[in-house]
């Protein structure tokens, strides 16, 4: 069976992609922010999965307001980078682990989540951004990806509980999928920011921090928090935190935190990365 | 001397006085009421002709389905006479394909079996679904269809789908309006009234909650308190009476602040709201629309149909006033692609801040 090896946690602020793009890799706003996440692109590295289930959300890309799937998921052979209005960006396509998809969807609709399914669907930063910050730019992306969209723009968006429970049918697809590939979860958004409204700019580190704390040793917390304490604590757009939730509760109760960095203001956004492993796994790494 | 209101009251397919009865009682200590007969007649402009003639001078129409398509007919008839509007688990739309043949099932039932027979078909599906068995609500209703007669069902089914498409006519009444719905109405859904709420430029949107199409006596009590409020014959409740009020949500209320302090969620009412600035953005998204927003920026703003307030807002790049209007960010962001400015500029301009103390103060930058 598939086998699940880490859940990593990164934000997808679009800046990030921009400043990669415009070779501002390396300036002083810039350096700290991308050395963080040296360790987070050995750790992939070292590890080598071969398909990332990656939960973002489309930022009015790719879905506009007229149809807006709570949980949407791809199933395509291949994921193009989406025109965001600066003309699609010059990375490679994505390439899609189509069976395994279609096997997660199965498992989601018997377990009662029923997502839109989606065959032909292009992605925003919300997923280019995660796959550049832990796999650099290469000319063929060397993992397959499972896109799941979250809606966390247009209200009612999906409670941060019911984003834990995914990961746990998530993790179930994971386990009752006939291959010997490695799995690892990405989930993205976040940290504190907010773009709209007189309270724009509102950044929030010492909540980022705790949340980094928390992701880890005390998830029920998180997703036992309502959507307003999101927005409260996080800003309006921080809400989107919501959706590493799915990556930790696809993971065992019991991690240990591989890597963690934190940065802030990436662009207007407290911006984080976490590497997570269950422990079991750890345990025995440590003894082989 | 203050001299009563009048108001029409109108009712829908085979439907008679009696369907008004609780609304009657409730409005007749506040104005004159009429209520229309629209038995013998066979066409809205001819219903909307005769309830006009039911008084002199100005009116407030008050229409349920079939007579809510009345009420609009006759705003567009008479604009000056109505004074006030509401609209009541209806729709705008012209008669959609197949309709006729569903009709005319219907139309040779009640020749062929009789009034009882088509009350036993046509009825439940008009309510909300846990009550197709309650018979405290379905007796009168179906003691009043067995009043009517085929002759007039058949009349009336030629009125609705000789019907006009008036969604055109939506943005010119200018009256006050309340439009309302069951919120499980299956006949003429919630979304079309709230579709309806954002197209008439004066009017608030109200559900009434756990009702289907018959909301006049599913919820009696909705129903007349959301008329009184409306039609300002109760007074301004305070707040505690207005929770009391629980189910009846009245949309479309600046005055009601966020709860959380200067952070607009993107809710219903805005999304509603900004849909046109959002449209226009999102289309952005395409290289042709950036050229013709570059080459024509007007133009390009009035393929979306967007108001002078809004236009007006993109057009001075008043990002705060753009997400006032219902404008989010993710989407008018694309406008910044075509005319560069810094995501910190934007959120500086919505913080009312110099772009400097903003970073400084908001971001801790040194």
């Amino acid at each position: 069976m598939a086998k699940l090896i880490g859940g990593l946690g990164t934000s997808h602020v679009p800046s990030i992609s921009a400043a990669l793009d415009k070779g501002l890799r390396d300036t002083p706003d810039w350096k700290p922010f991308f050395d963080g996440y040296i360790p987070g692109q050995d750790w992939v590295r070292e590890n080598k999965p071969d398909v990332a289930v990656v939960i973002f959300n489309d930022h009015g890309n790719t879905f506009f307001l007229d149809k807006v799937p709570t949980f949407a998921v791809g199933c395509a052979e291949e994921y193009r980078p989406v025109d965001e209005g600066w003309g699609p960006r010059a990375i490679a396509p994505f390439k899609g682990a189509v069976d395994f998809s279609w096997h997660f969807i199965d498992t989601l609709v018997e377990n009662r989540f029923d997502p839109m399914i989606c065959q032909e669907i292009e992605v925003d930063h919300g997923l280019q951004v995660p796959m550049e910050l832990f796999w650099g730019k290469p000319d063929a992306w060397p993992v397959k990806v499972v896109p799941i969209f979250v809606n966390v723009i247009q209200y009612p968006i999906p409670l941060p509980s019911r984003c834990y429970e995914m990961g746990r049918v998530l993790r179930r697809a994971i386990e009752s999928y006939d291959s010997d590939e490695r799995f690892v979860v990405v989930g993205t958004g976040g940290l504190s920011h907010q773009l709209q409204g007189a309270r724009a700019g509102f950044v929030n580190p010492q909540a980022d921090q705790a949340f980094l704390n928390d992701i880890a040793a005390d998830p029920d917390r998180l997703a036992a928090m309502s959507r307003e304490q999101y927005v409260e604590m996080f800003g309006s757009e921080g809400a989107e935190l919501m959706m590493w939730l799915v990556m930790r509760g696809a993971m065992d109760p019991d991690v240990v935190v591989r890597h963690r960095h934190y940065f802030v203001p990436a662009s207007m956004t407290g911006a984080g990365m976490i590497v997570l492993e269950n422990r079991a796994d750890a345990a025995r790494a440590a003894a082989a | 001397m203050s001299t009563r209101p009048t108001i029409v009251l109108l009712p829908g397919l085979l439907c008679d006085a009696s369907i008004w009865e609780a609304q009657r009682a409730t409005l007749a200590p506040h104005a004159e009421i009429r209520i229309a007969d629209f038995s013998q007649l066979d066409s809205i402009d001819a219903m909307a002709r005769s309830a006009l003639g039911l008084a002199d001078g100005p009116l407030i129409a008050i229409g349920h389905s079939m007579g809510a398509r009345v009420a609009m007919e006759m705003v567009r008839l008479a604009p000056g006479r109505i004074e006030k509007l509401a609209l009541i688990d209806t729709g705008v739309d012209s008669r959609r394909d197949g309709e006729a043949e569903k009709r005319q099932i219907l139309i040779d039932l009640a020749f062929a079996e009789g009034m009882e027979a088509l009350a036993e078909r046509w009825l439940p599906p008009m309510l909300h679904e846990g009550r197709v068995g309650d018979q405290a609500l379905l007796a009168p209703l179906k003691a009043m269809v067995m009043r009517a007669t085929p002759e007039q069902h058949h009349r009336q089914i030629k009125a609705l789908l000789n019907r006009p498409n008036v969604r055109p006519h939506l943005e010119a009444i200018a009256c006050p309006t309340l439009v309302m719905v069951g919120r499980q109405d299956r006949w003429s859904p919630l979304a079309q009234h709230e579709e309806m709420a954002s197209l008439i430029p004066n009017a608030e949107l109200v559900v009434i909650e756990d009702s289907g199409h018959m909301s006049l006596l599913e919820q009696p009590e909705q129903v007349s308190r959301a008329l009184l409020r409306f039609l300002g014959f109760e007074k301004d409740h305070s707040g505690a009476d207005r929770a009391a009020l629980g189910e009846v949500k009245p949309m479309g209320d600046d005055a009601v602040p966020d709860r959380i302090p200067d952070t607009p969620l993107f809710d219903r009412k805005r999304s509603l709201q900004g849909y046109r600035i959002n449209k226009m953005a999102m289309g952005l998204g395409n290289p042709a629309n950036r050229e013709a927003f570059r080459e024509n920026e007007s133009a390009y703003l009035d393929r979306f149909g967007l108001t002078p307030e809004e236009k007006e807002a993109v057009m001075t790049r008043n990002w705060r006033e753009m997400v006032r209007l219902g404008g989010n960010l993710f989407f008018i962001l694309k406008i910044s692609a075509v005319d560069p400015v810094r995501i910190t500029e934007i959120g500086a301009h919505q913080a009312g801040m110099e772009h400097a103390d903003f970073l400084r103060d908001r971001l801790g930058k040194k």
